[in-house]
This record gives C-alpha cells, sequence and structure tokens, in this order.
C-alpha cells in the first residue's frame, strides 16, 4: 500500500497549471458549498480551435482522478449525448492516452490531455467509433455533420 | 514457587516494572482469550480489555475462557471474570463496544495505555489501531493467525514497520469485469457461479439489485454485454419458474456457456492481451445431456472427466429447479449439497472454457465457503510470543533499544521449524499510514479561524512561506486560491475528530497529519513533531510507473539495513531469517 501520491499530485497540476495554460482553456476543482474545494473532481473547458467548425464554442468537460491517479488515467468526459464520433453516449471519450491500457503514461499531464482533447474535436479518429449519430453522419453524411456540430457549437457559443 | 519470584528468575529485577504498567488488549477471542492469560502471568498492573463480541457456541472449541453458560454473554466482560481466580495482582477492566466507536473509545481513551495489543480477526480494525498508535506514538503488538499460520509484529511508531507498511492480502473482491468477462483463476470462476449465475437463477431477491455499474467495465461494449446477460437471464429464471422440463438443462446451458461467451469472443479489445476463451473442451456436452436424471453420479465429487462435471450441472439444476417451484427461499449454503454441487460444476464448465484448472468438491467449499480454520493451539503459541516480545518493552529504557531487541515472530515455510523470528524492519518509506508523521492538535472549532490555524502552523513549524490545509478525504479549505476562507471560523469546515493534512507551500517540509480534539477554550496547542524533508516530490516521480507491489518490496529490502548486532543466544532454536517477501496473510 502506498500513500496518497493521488492528492499530492492533483496540488501539482494545479500549480503547474497557474503557471502556464493555454489560451482560451480552464480547468479547476469544483467548490463545495462551504467553500472548500473537492480536489478529486474538477471542470475544465476546451475552446474549439479558430477555422474549424467547432470554432467560437468552449466545451466543458468533467475530470475525476480515480483513487490510482496518476498510476491510472483520469475520468475525462463531455456532457451526456456530446456529438462527437469519438464520445460515448454518456460522454465518455475515447482516447489512447485516456486509456490506461493504450497511451496513458502518468507523466501525461492536464495540459496535454485537455490538447489532445482539442486535437480530437476536429480530426476524429475514422478507427474507434463510440457513438452511432454523429459516426454515421461524419463518415456518410459530412453536410448533416457540420451542420449538427455548428448546432452544438451553438449551444456552448464564447460570450463575447 | 509464587509468581512475583518465577518472573523475577526469568526476567531479573527490572520485572518489576510490569506492575506499574497500564495496557490494552483489543479482542478477547481466540489470540484475546490467551493472551490475557498470558498477561496476567506476567503479573502487569492494569489490562483493560475490550471487545464488541458476545459468546458464540463455535467459540468454545477454543476460546477456553469461555464455557457453554457464558453463551451470548460479552466476551470481554465474561473473559475478564473467567481468569478472577487465578488472578495473582493485575486491575482488570472489560469494554463491551466496538473499538471504532469513537463516542464510546475517543483517541483520548487509547492516550492512557503504555502499549497495546492487538487480538483481532479483522483488517478493518487492526488498520485502525495501527493509525490510533501512529497519532499517540504507543508501541503495538499485533498478533494474528489463520490456521497454522501465524504471526506477531511488535510495532514502534515511526522506527519500525508499521501494519500498513505492507501490502495484505485482503480477502478479495475481484473487479467485476474479472469475474463477468475475464476470468483467469479458479476462485472468479466460483465467485462467478456463486455470485452471480446461482443468485440470478434461484435468489428471490429482486433481480435490480444486480444492477450494473458501467463504471466498473473499462470497456463500454463489455458493460452492454453483461447488462444484456442479466435481462435474458431473467428470461431465463421464468422458464424455470413456469416450464422446469429437461430441456431447461439444455436451454440454460446453451445460454449460459455458448451464447454468452460467443458475446464476449466478438468484443476484442478484451482478447488482445488474453487467451480467447474456446468451446473445444466442452463441444460434446449435448452427448452427455441424454440421459440426464435427479441422482448425482457417485463420483461426482471428483469433477475429474467431462461427464462428471456436466452430469453434475444437469441434476444439481434440475433439483434446485424442482425447490425453487416448490416456493423454497433457496441461498447459497456450503453445506446444502445442491448449491454446493450447481456452483461447483458450473464453475468446472466456465473454467474447461476459459482454460483454468478445474476444482474438486472439497477445494470448492473451501473458496465458495470461505473457510478458515481456526486453531487453538496456533492462537496459544502466537499470544505467548506477543507477550514475551513486549517483555522487552520493560527491560529496555528507550524505545531504540526496544526495537533492538524485539522480534517479529512468523510461521515458517518450511518442514523442519515452526516459526522464525526476525529483526524489526524499518518503515516503508511509501506507507499510507506511516510515513506521514501524525500527530493530536487540541484547538476550539468555535472560536478560531482558518487564519488563525495557519499563523499558528507556520509558526510552530516553521514553514518558509505558506501552508496547505486539506483534509484526509482530500477537501482543500485553503491554499493560494482560497483566501477567502481564511476568515471563516474552522466549525464551517471541520469536525472534533477531522483528520487535517497539512503541506507546505515549498515542498521543503513533507506532509502532516493532524488529529482534531476540539476543546472548548482551549488554545490552539500543537504536538511536538520532528517533521522530516520531502522525501519525493510528485513531479520527480512521474515517469516512474510504480504502481506494482513488487518494486516496494524491493525498496523495502534495500533499506532493511537496521545497523544493529543482536544476541542470538536467547532463541537458540529460532532461526534468524528474513520475514517473508511476499504478502503476508492475516
Ligand atoms: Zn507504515
Amino acid at each position: 500500500m502506498s500513500r496518497d501520491l493521488r492528492t499530492e499530485r492533483i496540488q501539482q497540476e494545479r500549480k503547474q497549471w497557474r503557471k502556464d495554460h493555454p489560451f482560451g482553456f480552464y480547468a479547476k476543482p469544483t467548490k463545495k458549498s462551504d467553500g472548500s474545494l473537492d480536489l478529486h473532481n474538477w471542470t475544465a473547458g476546451i475552446p474549439g480551435k479558430q477555422g474549424t467548425i467547432w470554432e467560437n464554442a468552449t466545451y466543458p468537460l468533467t475530470i475525476s482522478f480515480p483513487e490510482d491517479y496518476p498510476a491510472k488515467p483520469p475520468k475525462i468526459k463531455f456532457p451526456p449525448a456530446f456529438y462527437h464520433p469519438n464520445v460515448y453516449p454518456s460522454g465518455t471519450i475515447c482516447l489512447s492516452i485516456l486509456n490506461e491500457e493504450q497511451d496513458w503514461r502518468p507523466a501525461i499531464n492536464i495540459k496535454s490531455l485537455l490538447l489532445g482533447i482539442q486535437e480530437l474535436l476536429d480530426t476524429p479518429n475514422p478507427n474507434s467509433p463510440a457513438q452511432e449519430p454523429a459516426w454515421k453522419a461524419f463518415s456518410k453524411s459530412p453536410e448533416e455533420y457540420q451542420k449538427k456540430v455548428k448546432l452544438q457549437a451553438q449551444q456552448y457559443k464564447d460570450k463575447v | 514457587m509464587a509468581v512475583d519470584s518465577y518472573i523475577k528468575k526469568m526476567f531479573g529485577e527490572k520485572s518489576s516494572q510490569f506492575a506499574d504498567a497500564k495496557v490494552l488488549l483489543v479482542g478477547a477471542g481466540g489470540i484475546g482469550c490467551e493472551l490475557l492469560k498470558d498477561l496476567i502471568m506476567m503479573n502487569i498492573g492494569e489490562i483493560h480489555v475490550l471487545d464488541l463480541d458476545t459468546i458464540d457456541l463455535s467459540n468454545l472449541n477454543r476460546q477456553f475462557l469461555f464455557r457453554h453458560k457464558d453463551i451470548k454473554q460479552s466476551k470481554s466482560k465474561t473473559a475478564i471474570a473467567a481468569v478472577e481466580f487465578f488472578n495473582y495482582k493485575s486491575k482488570l477492566y472489560a469494554y463491551h463496544g466496538s473499538v471504532l466507536d469513537t463516542n464510546l473509545f475517543p483517541l483520548s481513551f487509547f492516550k492512557q495505555f503504555n502499549i497495546i495489543y492487538n487480538a483481532l480477526d479483522n483488517l478493518e480494525a487492526r488498520f485502525y489501531m495501527n493509525r490510533m498508535c501512529l497519532y499517540l506514538n504507543i508501541p503495538l503488538y499485533e498478533s494474528g493467525t489463520t490456521g497454522l499460520k501465524g504471526q506477531v509484529q511488535p510495532i514502534y511508531p515511526y522506527l519500525t514497520e508499521c501494519f500498513s507498511c505492507v501490502p495484505k492480502e485482503t480477502p478479495k473482491t475481484f473487479p467485476v469485469c474479472t469475474i463477468r468477462s475475464t476470468p483467469s483463476k479458479p476462485v472468479h470462476c466460483i465467485t462467478w457461479a456463486k455470485d452471480f449465475l446461482f443468485s440470478q437463477l434461484f435468489s428471490n431477491e429482486d433481480t435490480n439489485t444486480q444492477e450494473i455499474d458501467a463504471s466498473e467495465f473499462t470497456n463500454e461494449e463489455e458493460a452492454e454485454a453483461s447488462k444484456k446477460e442479466v435481462n435474458e437471464l431473467a428470461d431465463l429464471k421464468k422458464i424455470i419458474a413456469n416450464e422446469g422440463d429437461n430441456e431447461i438443462v439444455i436451454k440454460i446451458f446453451e445460454k449460459i456457456f455458448i451464447a454468452d461467451i460467443e458475446r464476449l469472443l466478438k468484443i476484442e479489445e478484451l482478447w488482445k492481451s488474453r487467451e480467447k476463451p474456446s468451446f473445444e473442451q466442452i463441444k460434446d456436452y449435448d452427448h452427455f445431456f441424454k440421459d440426464i436424471n435427479k441422482e448425482y453420479l457417485t463420483t461426482c465429487k471428483d469433477q475429474s472427466t467431462l461427464e462428471e462435471i456436466l452430469k453434475t450441472f444437469a441434476s444439481s439444476l434440475l433439483r434446485l429447479t424442482d425447490r425453487f417451484k416448490n416456493n423454497e427461499n433457496i441461498e447459497f449454503d456450503k453445506d446444502d449439497e445442491d448449491t454446493l454441487f450447481f456452483v461447483m460444476s458450473a464453475s468446472n464448465i466456465r473454467s474447461l472454457i476459459f482454460n483454468i484448472p478445474t476444482k474438486n468438491e472439497f477445494d470448492v467449499k473451501q473458496i465458495a465457503g470461505n473457510i478458515i480454520p481456526a486453531v487453538a493451539t496456533t492462537n496459544a503459541i502466537m499470544a505467548g510470543f506477543s507477550a514475551l516480545s513486549s517483555v522487552n518493552y520493560f527491560l529496555e529504557n528507550d524505545n531504540i533499544n526496544r526495537v533492538v531487541k524485539s522480534k517479529m515472530v512468523f510461521d515458517s515455510s518450511s518442514t523442519d521449524k515452526v516459526v522464525n523470528s526476525s529483526k524489526l524492519i524499518k518503515p516503508n518509506p511509501s506507507c499510507s499510514a506511516c510515513s506521514i508523521v501524525k500527530g493530536i492538535i487540541t484547538i476550539d472549532l468555535s472560536s478560531t479561524t482558518l487564519g488563525q490555524l495557519r499563523d499558528k502552523l507556520i509558526e510552530k513549524y516553521n514553514y518558509g512561506d505558506d501552508v496547505e490545509i486539506m483534509t484526509l478525504d482530500s477537501r482543500l479549505l485553503y491554499d493560494f486560491d482560497l483566501e477567502d476562507n481564511l476568515e471563516e471560523k474552522l466549525t464551517n469546515f471541520i469536525n472534533d475528530q477531522t483528520v487535517l493534512l497539512i503541506n507546505d507551500s515549498d515542498e521543503k517540509f513533507d506532509l502532516i497529519e493532524l488529529y482534531v480534539l476540539n476543546s472548548q477554550n482551549s488554545e490552539i496547542i500543537l504536538p511536538e513533531l520532528n517533521i522530516p524533508l520531502k522525501k519525493i516530490k510528485p513531479s520527480e516521480n512521474e515517469n516512474d510507473e510504480n504502481d506494482d507491489d513488487d518494486k516496494l518490496l524491493v525498496d523495502n529490502e534495500e533499506n532493511n539495513d537496521i545497523k544493529v548486532t543482536v544476541s542470538l543466544d536467547d532463541d537458540d532454536d529460532l532461526v534468524e531469517e528474513q520475514p517473508p517477501m511476499k504478502k503476508r496473510k492475516f
């Protein structure tokens, strides 16, 4: 049994993030009603890249850190029914760096994970379909796909 | 010879110190009864005995202080009453209650003792007492037995390995996906047959209680497949209830051993790094189902041939079906032949599919019934070593020397000796319990602000800049982002008995853990602590995938260099040996 590396690492991540994080992103522990912070559950937001159909919106995520983090990856989710070929109906993201049996390494920090997810938004992985609607549209009717994605971008539109 | 002079002869003049000691014995069961007798024979001044249990018929064969008339009475109270007639000098006190109950036994209760002896039968209470002793810096004599195995471990907080330093082989619960989709050991198949298949088919409990938590599966397809299985099983349950002819055997067999497995086979992810299940070993099943009946084969307990396995499955299934249709409420019971044979044969069929060794009736009964026999002799031996080992506490003047003299005792794996002893080992530097220095903070929560606490901490422990204040369950109360909280009274965040974690913002000092005792009108009283420098910064640990236990154990071995010479003449028949560097059973 080893000591609680999870909390120590999460505090480390917070400090790193505070010092240096990409423009337009946010990531922070959720606040409880008494004013304290729940370090194991965070909320985050990822901006869609400019010049893509995802632009001008910030997509919300929840991050929860399992007990054996960082040996195991954090669980990162979009809201349920999020429209993207590689996002399961539950909101779980199908991405190799988030999978402990694939490319997750304890050295990967929150910043790299969120940048990886931003990248995935406009470049879906054709080899790992996770939901029917977005997957079908993406591979068979690009116009419908673009329309739906833009509709979703409206929903998460940045307030100017 | 009077006990006094006998003890003097054995342990010398200092043995008179036994009489000044106040000790706590946690547990008055198998080991506890023995230990109580031993401690009385040592003339310990005060012995406080704590146990939450009452006496059961099954205890009487080994818990020798109890008689038939004592059944249903409190163990601790009965035990001290029983020893009264041969008690020479010790003052005895009994407490009936759970050691985990902080109302009955707050931290301040434990504070009064010189030594605490654990004679417990469960890990939860052991881990708890280990923590309490770390907060209070009290030596803990830990002992335990399983069958013919046993061990005694003296724990001197922060100086020697504590109870949490070495990973324990806990009574296993397995990940759902291992049981449902990817078994690799007989016990996985037995657990599946007993806790899943049997209860799904025959238990009267609502099948909704078996709701699947998708988060337990890493693979969403797998979770879906599992959900489907449960729904279809509910259908089979209806068939069992309504039809009940021999067709059922085939239907159920083909559903759970063919269709469900085929579904799993389709999830290719699962088999990338594992051997695929295969029907090769059971492919002739219909041949054996041609003439099935409700009488068991005489050799059915062997489970050594496919015929024995399949026919036992068919017979037990039909017999249970009959009982089910008679509205009997069937629970798994290792002594109920039908339920045992069903679980045994179903798990063996599954084992054949997953290429896992099959198990006979004797083995399945042990595994499914969770049987660990308690042996009176082992208890007596280990209790004796626990008492004997604690003699060093009285004979030596300080903890350093006590550590040097004390021994750990554990069962031997070789056949020519019963027990081994070893020197005490240094704490595991990444132990979840003792690698963080602990103490008690006395504070008035209703009048003190978080800011006042922070200032006091910085002043007392010479933190360079600032601290972070967390609770043990990882609520962050204060750090650079939470200045607003500093004005708040502590009652807003924490209670009496909350555990606080204090981290140095400069990352120079290691974490400390403070147990909160709320005391009205009290000043803030902080413990004297020796806070070590931070050993591993989490950032340096990033490239290091040390999530496996082996590595920790190796570290431990390397650090096992307590530089002392230990005189061996007091235990000629014990061979000095390293403790087993495997997961020890408790
Ligand atoms: Zn420890």
